[in-house]
């Protein structure tokens, strides 16, 4: 079930009323509720998903216990090793299997050899990846004694399945969230407040900036051969804000709903497009992924201890493999190196951890230097997003040939310029809000709070442009990896 | 919880109010535009107000549109004619049209129904923006547009549902309001010659297949043979015509002659007349069209004259 659907404009308020007047009283009976709810939200896409979802929440849950009961540092090795083999070899083959068989033959082929091997025709599960990574989490961090094994099935059932962060995050840590299941939540009104508005401002993200953005960015990424150097620029422009606004929007919507059922989610977004350096980027873009790779690969390889080699193979590792993480695509492996290479400097140097505060803090505007260092990191990042959004390394690499031509600086052409205007007021009026809400939550989140006219007329405004303006639906981006 | 169902109810009230009439707003504005959606909404407009004021209607897809000159059709056959044809829709539309038409203006002496390849086949949503500012709580529409995908159940039930995300529809219905004059009628009596030199449309249908075959979508061909019944049984004249289309565009088409009979047995069984141009002369001049399906104005006006001198001999149609 989609966000930015009637089904779930339906679906929302059932649940909700469901949970808070009808099963209150019982916390299993809550929380089965959950579990109910976000199997349908997931079914809704193909009930066949929910085969995968069960098994992967039944083994790490036995995991979990057998691990809580198994002293012997062996045993308990082995049984972590299962529960991995078990994860990742399912996702291993819905979203890799053709990759490796095809990469195979084309390097057989290489060597003269004929390697014999059939791709096969397999419907990736929506939010693999996450909830994937959300439940090894938890028997990762059983193995470490981070946290009690849970005996609570139903508890656990509904930490993996919660429909909030099901399919595209945020990845949820089983320390963070597990314990909220333990717990008869109580109904805060600011807390819900808080979650409608972080909502609403992740629809307008979503519909209105991403969707537009999307109908320029798709119409310039599939017909790149024809497009002259200034339309392409701004292709990769309109991506930028597309997958920011589709991925940042979907997160706000699952951490402002899952705050009206009484639940924290962590953050993962914090204005990443107002980094100075790539390193604060990556520290405010994507941040369960980001956390996740640090915990439980960064660190478990040495993470920055050793000397300089270890440090320059940790960090080519870790975002090679978070590339990967997104696609079986060498375009994702690209950007993941891309974005090691950008970041790579500042580890050596020890600047990566040079702005850790937000931007212009308490100031209107920034100063000089920290503009230029936002405009250019904020550039790297739109040249790396070209990897990302290219169907292959040749179409990418073809789109930054036709950047750097003689027609970078014509005048740029598209096939229907209709919506151009409005979309670019439009994400102009985002860049705005963003920027006066970058100290927040989310954007809107103190915004005129003082005044309560005008900040139930911000309200309407945003809901009279999404009104109008929403583009035309598309699926959230995130969903695929 | 009070306080945040109650706050939540305040804030939507205003919406929920308000909802209706500015539904009511965009609909009236939109609807006087001659240009958006194709330039449907005049038509639409003469059949849902009563005005069509014809003896002879044209039913049919774009060809009717673009083919039959009703102003030819009045001066030859000294009747009052309109143009019903609707762009890119097959016959379920065509029949919506019959019925509001029948329901709202008085019944019509004959019907002059283009047909051709894809009137029985299954088609689509096309130009979904013209029904907007006539389907909400309307039965009938509701009845025949819910066959395609493309609205919801609630875009026929909640005010201003269906214009979510239609900037260019809402623009439209202000832009009526506020600077009319930049709406001039398209259309003659739901007629649009198209001044217009042949195009690569046939070209590149090729590069994309060889031959296009065609199927009767069968509860369309169902639904067709009540329209003949229903005429019939009305006393209402029909003529089945298979308009000019481009040799080489003929030749693209793999069952064409499989389809003409299809229609030709319509006709029998009805006692109706059925005109096939399909090996008219006209079909062999490139400069009658401007695509393989579509002619052009010469070709339209040269095709309607000729299409009332054929009736004219007809001693069995009696319009008087």
């Amino acid at each position: 079930m989609l966000f930015n659907s009637i089904d779930f404009a339906i679906f929302l308020p059932i649940v909700f009323i469901l949970y808070w007047f009808v099963t209150n009283k019982n916390l299993t009976l809550q929380n089965s509720l959950i579990v109910v709810a976000s199997y349908l939200f997931y079914g809704w896409w193909d009930w066949r998903f929910l085969s995968l979802i069960t098994f992967s929440i039944v083994v790490d849950y036995f995991m979990g216990i057998l691990l809580g009961k198994e002293e012997n540092r062996r045993k308990r090795k082995l049984l972590l090793w299962v529960s991995i083999v078990v994860n990742l070899g399912f996702l291993g083959f819905f979203k890799y299997y053709n990759f490796f068989v095809d990469n195979f033959i084309a390097a057989f082929s290489l060597f003269g050899r004929e390697f014999k091997a059939s791709s096969l025709n397999i419907i990736l599960p929506v939010g693999i990846s996450f909830y994937t990574f959300q439940t090894l989490s938890y028997t990762i961090d059983v193995y470490r004694q981070k946290i009690e094994p849970t005996k609570d099935f139903i508890a656990f059932a509904a930490f993996v399945s919660f429909f909030p962060n099901l399919v595209a995050g945020p990845i949820e840590r089983a320390t963070n969230l597990l314990p909220q299941f333990y717990t008869k939540r109580t109904f805060e009104y600011s807390k819900a407040a808080d979650g409608l508005r972080q909502m609403l401002w992740g629809f307008f993200k979503k519909i209105v900036i991403a969707d537009n953005c999307a109908e320029f960015a798709n119409q310039i990424f599939n017909n790149s051969a024809d497009m002259n150097g200034s339309t392409l620029v701004l292709g990769a422009l309109f991506f930028t804000f597309q997958i920011y606004g589709d991925f940042s929007g979907y997160s706000d919507i699952a951490i402002g709903t899952s705050r009206l059922f009484g639940f924290n989610l962590m953050r993962n977004f914090n204005f990443p497009y107002f980094s100075r350096d790539i390193a604060e980027f990556w520290r405010r873009w994507h941040i369960s992924l980001s956390t996740w790779f640090r915990d439980y690969l960064y660190i478990p390889l040495g993470g920055s201890r050793g000397g300089t080699w270890m440090k320059i193979r940790n960090t080519f590792i870790i975002f090679i493999v978070s590339g990967f993480w997104h696609g079986a695509n060498w375009t994702f492996i690209v950007w993941g190196a891309l974005n090691a290479v950008y970041f790579l400097p500042l580890l050596l140097t020890n600047k990566n951890r040079n702005h850790m505060e937000t931007v212009a803090q308490g100031k209107l505007i920034p100063g000089l230097k920290e503009f230029l260092s936002m405009v250019l990191t904020f550039g790297l990042t739109v040249f790396a997003w070209i990897f990302f959004r290219a169907e292959s390394l040749g179409h990418a690499i073809s789109y930054i040939s036709g950047i750097f031509s003689s027609s970078l600086f014509s005048i740029p052409h598209f096939k229907d310029a209709t919506m151009l205007t409005p979309t670019l007021l439009l994400v102009l009026f985002f860049i705005v809000i963003e920027w006066l809400g970058r100290e927040s939550q989310n954007a809107i989140q103190n915004l005129l709070t003082k005044n309560r006219i005008a900040r139930w007329s911000f309200y309407y405004l945003i809901l009279l442009l999404i009104f109008i303006f929403a583009g035309s639906s598309q699926e959230f981006i995130y969903f695929q990896f | 919880m009070k306080k945040f169902l109650l706050k939540i109810l305040i804030f939507l009230l205003p919406i929920i109010l308000l909802g209706y009439f500015v539904d009511l707003f965009i609909s009236t504005n939109l609807r006087k535009s001659n240009l958006y959606a194709q330039k449907e909404y005049p038509t639409w407009n003469a059949i849902l107000e009563g005005k069509l004021d014809a003896n002879i209607l044209i039913y049919g897809s774009s060809r009717a549109w673009v083919h039959f000159d009703p102003k030819i059709i009045e001066d030859s056959l000294q009747q009052p004619a309109y143009n019903l044809g609707i762009d890119g829709h097959t016959f379920n539309m065509q029949y919506l049209r019959h019925l509001l038409t029948l329901e709202n203006n008085p019944k019509p002496k004959l019907i002059i129904h283009s047909i051709d390849i894809g009137t029985l086949e299954k088609g689509n949503l096309y130009n979904a923006d013209q029904f907007l500012p006539y389907m909400l709580w309307d039965k009938t529409f509701y009845e025949y547009l819910s066959k395609y995908k493309g609205f919801t159940y609630l875009d026929f039930k909640i005010p201003l549902m269906r214009y979510y995300g239609k900037w260019d529809a809402i623009r439209t219905s202000i832009e009526m309001l506020i600077i009319p004059r930049i709406n001039q009628p398209q259309r003659i009596r739901g007629y649009q010659g198209q001044n217009k030199t042949w195009n690569q449309d046939l070209d590149k249908a090729r590069e994309k297949m060889t031959k296009y075959v065609i199927k009767f979508d069968k509860p369309s061909a169902i639904l067709f043979d009540q329209y003949l019944k229903e005429c019939k049984e009305q006393q209402i004249e029909v003529i089945l015509v298979y308009p000019p289309i481009y040799i080489e565009g003929q030749e693209f088409i793999a069952n064409q002659d499989e389809i003409i009979q299809g229609f030709q047995a319509f006709a029998d069984k009805y006692d109706f007349m059925f005109l096939d141009y399909s090996d008219d002369e006209l079909c062999l001049n490139k400069d009658y069209f401007y695509n393989a399906s579509h002619m052009n104005k010469t070709g339209a006006e040269l095709f309607t004259k000729k299409l009332c001198t054929e009736i004219k001999k007809q001693e069995n149609i009696s319009l008087h």
